[in-house]
Order: structure tokens, then sequence, then C-alpha cells
């Protein structure tokens, strides 16, 4: 039971005067994905096969390695907002939602950091 | 977390009393409606009524005869009966509509009418819908100028520029919208919903008001505005045919054009 009034609730701590990136970044990411989610599948399926030299040559291979790297940057960043408004709409404690958004950031920095390590080890790496 | 189940006095008892009408004739039909008496320490239970509907072309004159006929204490909002005033939005075999327009024959079988959803329910099929005014309030729904009006005249506006206007004025606060939107039940404290956002676009694109800046800036929240995730369920449900996710739309498009 609060005696605050109905008007002073939903007023709450004002506007946070922010929401306009997240919202646009996360169209512009998505976006993205269209081109580079169907070059990476139909990159994979035009593979004669799918074992690892196969693959690791194909990566090694022109302009692949740039691309996959921006296809794991822009996935990451993509699901990293996606997560964020998923925490944001339904875990209602402020503790269980700042430390829920702080540790999918987290993860979504070290998918990304691994994912771009694993392109550059194989694009730098040797052919053996 | 969410929480998954309705707490225990929450908790909706299905087999309630059963109220039939003496005469039983072809147009009977079976009513089950949602009771709540906050005064009673019975939970919610559903009653059925069995009547003769004939003389009831909408199921606003259903609830009426019913609690002319069966049982007076059944309580609702009505007043205009012509879809203007709002006041009788209710659930009515899951969608949320206004029983005065709501035709009979448009409803198969039984009719299920409940209030409208995930609101603190007052009595019956009245919610409390004081949170819904409070974020219309939000929004400042008047005009907001800094030139002086004409002395001899009306603010003027052009015929193009009231009908940007015409649709986003002609809302009636019923809450079907608001309450039939899935992110205004989980955030309905903080997420403003269709119906006050659809208030404050008709605001920001009059072009009488002078504001529209600050009106932008209070609505510039992750969970004010962008709470909507365009489910639709808004413009899905509006008795006046009108399009609150249009209009949210359209208020996001202007936060990020207003940047470059």
């Amino acid at each position: 039971m609060s005696w605050r009034s109905a008007l002073g609730r939903v007023e709450g701590h004002g506007s946070a005067k922010e929401g306009v990136s997240h919202w646009w970044v996360q169209r512009l990411t998505s976006v993205a994905l269209i081109p580079l989610g169907c070059w990476f599948v139909i990159a994979l399926l035009a593979l004669p096969q799918l074992d690892y030299s196969t693959v690791a040559a194909w990566v090694r291979g022109g302009w692949t390695a740039p691309v996959l790297i921006l296809f794991v940057i822009v996935g990451a960043w993509h699901s990293q907002l996606g997560v964020r408004v998923v925490v944001e709409d339904y875990v209602g404690d402020v503790g269980m939602k700042t430390l829920a958004l702080a540790l999918s950031s987290f993860a979504h920095i070290v998918l990304a950091a691994i994912g771009v390590f694993a392109v550059l080890r194989i694009a730098l790496g040797s052919a053996a | 977390m969410a929480q998954l189940r309705l707490p225990k006095d929450s908790r909706v008892n299905p087999r309630g009393r059963v109220h039939r009408a003496a005469a039983s004739s072809a147009s009977t039909r079976t009513l089950r409606i949602y009771r709540f008496d906050p005064e009673s320490a019975e939970g919610p239970r559903v009653d059925t009524f069995e009547l003769d509907v004939s003389s009831c072309p909408m199921v606003l004159d259903a609830l009426i005869l019913i609690k002319g006929t069966l049982d007076s204490t059944l309580t609702f909002r009505r007043s205009c009966r012509e879809g203007i005033c709002g006041s009788c939005a209710m659930n009515i075999n899951g969608l949320n509509r206004l029983a005065c327009t709501t035709s009979m024959a448009d409803l198969g079988g039984e009719i299920r009418i409940y209030p409208l959803p995930h609101m603190p329910v007052v009595k019956d099929l009245v919610p409390d819908l004081t949170q819904f005014y409070a974020q219309y309030a939000l929004v400042e729904p008047w005009l907001k100028t800094r030139t002086p009006a004409p002395p001899d005249r009306e603010r003027l506006q052009s015929k193009h520029e009231q009908e940007r206007i015409d649709r986003p004025a002609a809302c009636i606060l019923c809450a079907c919208c608001s309450t039939a939107c899935p992110s205004y039940w989980w955030n309905g404290e903080r997420f403003l919903g269709p119906a006050a956002l659809l208030a404050a676009y008709r605001w920001i694109v009059d072009t009488r008001d002078e504001e529209s800046g600050e009106r932008l800036d209070q609505l510039e929240d992750p969970f004010r505005l962008y709470r909507c995730h365009t489910i639709m369920n808004c413009t899905d449900v509006c008795p006046k045919d009108l399009n609150p996710a249009k209009a949210i739309a359209e208020i996001k498009k202007m936060m990020v054009t207003r940047r470059y």
C-alpha cells in the first residue's frame, strides 16, 4: 500500500532520455544480418563437404575472413540488444535485472571475442 | 521473475452460481460472467446466466436485462450505449470490446464476459483504471504553445493538418487497446501503453502545438515508449478502428529522424 499519487507512480524517475539508439541499432543490425546470414549459409552449402579442412580452407580464402568477422560482431551485437529487451520485459526485480543485463553483455563480448579470434587464428594460421 | 500463476485469492472458481430465467425458448442464450465482490471472503468466480435474449441486440442489452431480472448485484460500467463513452469496455469471448457495440448475433455459443485483462478489479466487470488515466495525464493531452493566440480568431490549421489528428483524436479512452497489450501486462507501471501513446502522438503531430520536442523528450525511454514490440493487439481490438500501433511506430521514427 502506498499513498503516492497515481500520477507520481507513473512518472517514476522520469524519462531516461535514451532508448532511441538501442532501437535504431537493433534495426540496423537486423538489416545487416540479412545479407550476412544469407551469404554465410549459401557459402557453407556451396562447399563440397563440411569437414574441418574444407571449411578452414574456405575461411583462409579471398575475403571470407573479414566478412566472417563482420558476421560474428554484428550477430553478437544484435543478439545482445535482443537479449536486453527480453530481460527488461520479463525480469521485474531491479537487482536481478541489473545482474542479468551485465552478465548478458559480458557473455556477448566474450563470445564475439572468441569468434573473432577463431576466425583470425584459422585465417592467419598455417595451412596445415 | 515473471509470475506464471495467479495468487491464490485471484484464482477464478469456474463453477459459480447458476441463474436461469423461468421460461426457456429458442432465443435462450448462456452467458458466463466473471464475478468478484471485494466485500465477500469468496474469491472470484464465473456465474452462469441463461435467459431469453430476443430483446437484446447487443451484449450490453443482455447485461442490463440480467441486472434487471436475474441478479441486481451484477456490476458493470455503461453510459452512452452507442460506442462513444468507452465505459462498457470488457473482455467478451476473449477479445476486448465495447459491450454496447458488440452484437449478440455475432457471438456463437456461450458468451464469456470478463473484465478488461490484467487490471485490478473493483467489482465484477469494473476494472480499476486509475493507472491508465494517470498515464493519459502524463502525456499532458492539451495544446501547449508559446505564440499567443490570434486576438480575433482561433489558431488555424489546414485541412490536411487537421486530417492528421482526426483519427487519433477519435480515441474514447475505453482502455481496450492498452489492456490487450502483453507489454502493458508485464510492465504496465512503466510502459505508457498504446492509448496514452496514441494521445501523445495526437499532440505531437498537431501543427498548433509548439512543444513536440518536449513531448518526444518525455517519451524517450526504454520503458515508456520502447516496450512496444509491435504486437499490434491494440490495433486489432480498437472498437473505433484506430491504429495505435502505427502511431507508436511514427513516434519511434520521429525519435530517429530528429537526430539527423
